[in-house]
């Protein structure tokens, strides 16, 4: 596997502050093809400044200061020439659907055609594209459909398929399940699974310990803009550590910490906590 | 998708209306006063109808209404020189013919711009711009203004009914009214700026600055009569233009 994303002593401040605590303070690590990499921490820990850095969007558009280095697909993503050549390479999509919209398109396929046909790519290669990337993503029937139209579901999926038709070698994604109905949940779950197995690159910040344990090859939590932890994601969300120091887990670990916490200490509720239903089933019967 | 057959204005190449209504705003102000604004606004009532944009000309007479009304008080009812009797009314003759004039411009000028507006269709353009090889950042720009109002107006739509949900009443006195317009106005100025921010990020990832020419994705087909109409459009201006200039000179 080959490092994608590196990054190194990064850090980076909103505004001119120089004072105030930096969103982001000195941090370091490497994102490999192949695989899925999640990204964990309670509100404000960086997350999102982090996913805008490596994409090259921060401080471009949001302002601040950034120092230490970002290299995305051995390309420095601040720089002119950079950006030029990671063009279509990256698949950046946020949670809030309606604000990633083109604002031009009449159509979901031409919507979901807007990045390739930026790139200057033949019509029968974007109609290619984006036709099997809205049939991947469950949307093909929408095709013609106006974008304006469409629920937030709906809409998150044409702006998934919009990125996936760009084939992206780097996927940067801000907590893009949330505005998803089950289905779609499924859906994205397999479309991660499948972009890494293509050899595509994933880091997806989510709070959803009970999909993302089902995804993610590795775990990068952050804590108050540094680097807490950095490993199996199994290994990390089964302790209280992450309690501690990241927003929690999943939902049935939730439940045995609580029994945990009521009674004398018990070996079946004891660290690590069961983290699947089939996990309690089996630590419990 | 409506399912509908377009109507001539959105059948029409995109740079059509642009031109005719371009050509509209120029010969409201060159055509002599009172008769040549007037006849023209009924020409555009005319063409709009004709074109399946009846509707524009409707709004737009509704946004010009007040204006209308006070063009008459303040050249008609309150204006000098000689007098003639309306009904029951005396107005002066000079100042009629000057608020029949601006009145017809304001209505020859936004009918033809809400129509162009209505039957906008901000990707057909976009394609007419790259077949062209014209650049795209520009192009967008103007698309994005004009898809500003209609975006602006869905969001003041979503901002009214959560307000409402949180208990703001925004119906009865003017005091009421006044009272209301903070927490409607700042959601909205404010969530415009953030929107901003939001969207030039997704149109950077989606490659808007790439620097390669965008593909059209379907073609606008331009019809010899797309071309005759710009040409005539263009030769009119160019014709009152040139006729005005004669007459000043005389």
């Amino acid at each position: 596997m080959t490092s994608a994303i590196e990054v190194s002593e990064l850090t980076f401040r909103y505004g001119g502050d120089s004072a105030s605590r930096p969103a982001l303070d000195r941090v370091s690590f490497e994102c490999h093809s192949g695989a899925v990499h999640w990204l964990l921490g309670k509100l404000g820990a960086g997350c999102s400044t982090l996913l805008l850095a490596v994409a090259g969007l921060a401080p471009r558009h949001t302002g601040g200061e950034l120092t230490g280095s970002v290299r995305v697909l051995e390309r420095d993503p601040r720089q002119d020439a950079g950006r030029q050549a990671l063009a279509g390479r990256i698949g950046y999509v946020t949670a809030a659907p309606s604000l990633q919209l083109s604002g031009i398109a009449a159509t979901v396929w031409e919507e979901a055609a807007f990045a390739p046909a930026n790139l200057g790519w033949p019509i029968e290669r974007i109609d290619a594209a984006v036709t099997g990337a809205l049939e991947r993503l469950g949307v093909a029937h929408l095709r013609d459909r106006d974008p304006a139209t469409l629920s937030g579901g709906e809409l998150q999926r044409v702006v998934l398929a919009g990125m996936l038709a760009l084939s992206p070698d780097v996927w940067l994604l801000d907590d893009p399940a949330t505005a998803l109905d089950a289905a779609g949940r499924q859906i994205f779950a397999d479309l991660l699974r499948g972009e890494a197995a293509r050899g595509a690159t994933v880091l997806v910040a989510s709070e959803d310990a009970d999909q993302m344990l089902e995804i993610a090859d590795r775990l990068i939590v952050l804590e108050n803009g540094q680097l807490a932890a950095d490993g199996s994601p199994r290994e990390l969300v089964g302790g209280e550590w992450i309690w501690q120091h990241g927003p929690g887990s999943t939902a049935v670990a939730a439940l045995a910490r609580a029994a945990a916490a009521l009674g004398p200490p018990v070996a079946s509720l004891a660290e690590p906590y069961p983290l699947t239903i089939r996990e309690a089933e089996a630590r419990w019967s | 998708m409506t399912g509908r057959a377009p109507t001539l204005a959105e059948a029409a190449h995109p740079f059509t209306g642009f031109a005719v209504t371009l050509a509209i705003t120029l010969l409201a102000f060159l055509l002599p006063a009172p008769w040549g604004p007037t006849l023209l606004y009924a020409i555009v009532l005319l063409l709009v109808m004709a074109a399946g944009v009846g509707r524009a000309a409707r709004a737009a007479a509704l946004i010009c209404l007040p204006l209308w009304g006070f063009l008459f008080l303040l050249h008609a009812v309150l204006g000098g020189g000689a007098h003639l009797s309306i009904g029951p009314i005396a107005v002066s003759r000079h100042g009629l013919e000057l608020a029949l004039a601006q009145a017809a411009r304001l209505g020859a000028v936004i009918t033809a711009t809400l129509a162009l507006v209505r039957s906008f269709n901000p990707s057909r353009f976009l394609d007419a711009v790259g077949v062209r090889g014209w650049p795209f950042a520009p192009a967008y720009l103007l698309v994005a203004t004009l898809q500003a109002a209609p975006r602006l107006r869905e969001r003041v739509g979503r901002i009214l009914e959560a307000q409402r949900t949180r208990g703001l009443n925004y119906h009865g006195s003017i005091l009421v009214r006044i009272r209301a317009v903070l927490p409607l106005a700042l959601p909205l100025i404010l969530g415009a700026l953030t929107e901003v921010d939001d969207r030039a990020m997704a149109l950077d990832i989606r490659a808007v600055n790439s620097g390669r020419q965008r593909t059209p994705l379907s073609i606008p087909v331009d019809h010899p009569a797309d071309r005759i109409v710009r040409w005539s459009s263009l030769l009119l201006v160019v014709a009152a233009a040139a006729w005005r200039l004669a007459g000043s000179m005389r």
